[in-house]
């Protein structure tokens, strides 16, 4: 399209071209105080030019911003949203250290670890962190659970939950402003309400369950988190084709990805440790395979240190690898109590 | 069907007491219905005592911690110790009728029961005249560590089974009770490590771990460890068995990692309270 197409007035189509605009796209890159200068009109005019242009030329999405291809973005855009996006804490400043401020929002984070290692520790403390109000720090949103293993313990959630909300409190205490709106939000019950549960037995459930979640979450709203604990029990089964369980494994990890772009919402997904035979010696891995292990954006590994709890991460497209220890009190997820270990970075 | 979130406030938190008030307190209540709870130990250590004492208790009134339920107890290793249950139950009549035993020696056997007491839990009016809410496997290890030719097949018999007991647990609220031998754990092995605090128990002056490996360790929800403890000191002097006995929590989602000593009488087993 040229611009003698564009809807406006001659005298300003004249001073475009002479001043050297002669396709739409050079247009649609110029700030309107230049163009403003370099027209020798107002600032005013020159904004409604480029608005103009911008609309002719069909480059402006329905959400107003600049769109080079319709549905992309500019990594500049994409900067400005995560300085905006907010992360769901772990619980431990140490852990979220290591993560870059605490699970992020909009990505898929796998968490692998043996048994007890607190897996399910985890995915309760951020089911429970995320609900903290707005006011307070929080994202003052839903979780969903998705227990595949049945070891979510509503007494447990209770404790976790009590104890987050006295902490906040606490470190807020000083701070009275808007807090009063979400006093009977600070309550266990409320908390534990805010969790959407669901407890899959076979594998189809839950792949329909993982399905289903598109819907579920635009029927709740704000939902920022789901939890998935773990991802592997039931596809550890009896498994004939092992081809296909890898075919609805990239699947499920691609419906989870769009999921979490779409919602900006965090998706974690527990994962349990199998050994793999590798040169004749047993080692440790995570279950599921290699393809499997391509398909989340992050990867925490949770291990034992002797008597310390450690997260490592282990991939991930944006932090560095390092680890740090924390431990699982009553309370939850928290600092590791002997502060000898620091955050070590790799 | 389409699936719908539930209300973790409205999930049952039923417990199944241990027939002693300070295993209980150890255990937060009892063994959770709903959930797979593994018993863990050395021969002798008192897995199926603690079992007896179970069936006994899921037959108890619910005035008295019970469940007032029938179970069933599925039996690798007979045979069936129907003396000490009767010896246990001394004074009140036994609950015989509501206690169902049935035996499974391998994989093929206990998958073909299970799918049958499918049927027998979905009853309405079940045989016995109450529902079945305790189901003990004693043992899981003695069907795996029977035939272990082909690891990865037996590794996916393990999460069929547990898959099954799982939902069988979730279906019916049961309380599912599962017994595990052990295996000795040599020190220098390269990947114990990182399975961590398992090398913390021991039993007998023998450093041990769960049989059945990692793979079991995923599937059950909580893992429960009896010991002999060595710092009795002499435990073979001869005293009629009375060394010391460990009841330990390794793990379990609601529980802090703890522990209590206990005992084994005529009369049952009962945990010993810890001056505090």
């Amino acid at each position: 399209m040229e611009v003698s197409a564009l809807p406006i007035s001659p005298t300003n189509k004249e001073k475009l071209i002479s001043a050297g605009y002669t396709n739409l796209a050079s247009l649609v890159i110029v700030s309107p105080i230049r163009l403003s200068r370099e027209l020798q009109i107002s600032v005013q005019e020159a904004s409604n030019i480029i608005k103009v242009t911008l609309q002719c030329s069909g480059a402006v999405g329905l959400d107003g911003r600049h769109v080079v291809l319709r549905g992309a973005q500019t990594a500049w855009e994409m900067f400005s949203d995560e300085q905006n996006l907010k992360h769901i804490s772990t619980g431990s400043e140490d852990f979220d250290g290591i993560l870059g401020g605490g699970i992020h929002c909009g990505e898929v984070t796998e968490v692998g670890g043996v048994p007890g290692i607190g897996k399910t520790q985890l995915g309760i403390q951020l089911g429970v962190n995320v609900q903290i109000p707005i006011v307070y720090g929080g994202l003052g949103s839903k979780a969903i659970y998705i227990d595949t293993e049945g070891s979510f313990m509503p007494e447990r959630a209770y404790q976790i939950a009590e104890a987050c909300i006295m902490d906040t409190l606490e470190s807020f205490r000083f701070h009275r402003k808007g807090a009063e709106d979400c006093h009977e939000r600070m309550q266990p019950n409320y908390f534990l309400a805010n969790i959407l549960y669901f407890r899959i037995c076979s594998y189809t459930e839950q792949i329909a369950v993982i399905n289903n979640l598109n819907k579920i979450v635009v029927e709740q709203k704000d939902v920022k988190i789901v939890i998935i604990d773990s991802i592997s029990f039931h596809f550890r089964q009896d498994f004939e084709d092992m081809a296909l369980r890898t075919r609805v494994l990239k699947e499920l990890s691609q419906t989870l990805m769009k999921l979490a772009k779409k919602f900006t919402l965090a998706v974690v997904v527990m994962n349990q440790v199998t050994t793999k035979r590798t040169d004749g010696s047993f080692q440790l891995t995570l279950a599921l395979g290699d393809t499997w292990s391509h398909s989340c954006t992050n990867r925490v590994i949770l291990h034992w240190d002797g008597n310390d709890r450690r997260a490592y991460v282990e991939k991930s497209p944006s932090l560095p690898q390092a680890s740090a220890s924390f431990s699982v009190t009553g309370k939850g997820i928290r600092n590791a109590i002997s502060h000898s270990k620091r955050v070590r970075m790799m | 069907m389409p699936m719908r979130a539930e209300n973790p406030l409205h999930l049952s938190a039923e417990k199944l007491s241990l027939g002693c008030p300070v295993l209980d307190r150890l255990l937060g209540g009892g063994a959770p219905c709903g959930f797979v709870t593994e018993l863990s130990g050395e021969a002798a250590s008192g897995k199926t005592q603690l079992c007896l004492q179970l069936l006994l208790s899921a037959a108890a009134p619910r005035s008295s911690g019970g469940l007032s339920a029938a179970s069933l107890f599925i039996s690798s290793e007979p045979p069936f110790p129907l003396r000490r249950l009767l010896s246990l139950s001394s004074g009140a009549a036994a609950p015989l009728d509501h206690i169902l035993v049935s035996t499974a020696f391998s994989f093929k056997d206990l998958l073909n029961l299970l799918k049958h007491v499918d049927a027998l839990l979905s009853l309405v009016r079940p045989p016995s005249g109450r529902p079945i809410r305790l189901l003990v496997l004693d043992s899981a290890a003695a069907i795996f560590r029977a035939d272990s030719d082909d690891a990865r097949r037996r590794s996916s018999e393990i999460f069929t089974l547990a898959a099954k007991l799982k939902e069988q647990a979730r279906k019916f609220n049961l309380a599912v009770i599962v017994t595990n031998h052990v295996v000795d754990v040599f020190d220098g092995g390269s990947s114990d490590q990182h399975i961590g605090n398992y090398l913390n128990l021991s039993s007998s002056w023998r450093k041990v771990c769960p049989a059945m490996g990692l793979a079991w360790a995923n599937c059950v929800n909580m893992r429960l460890f009896l010991s002999r403890t060595a710092e009795d000191g002499n435990g073979d002097s001869g005293t009629g068995g009375s060394f010391g006995r460990k009841l330990q929590v390794v793990f379990a989602p609601h529980l802090p990692e703890t522990s209590c000593e206990f005992m084994i009488r005529r009369e049952g087993v009962f945990g010993v309270a810890t001056q505090a």
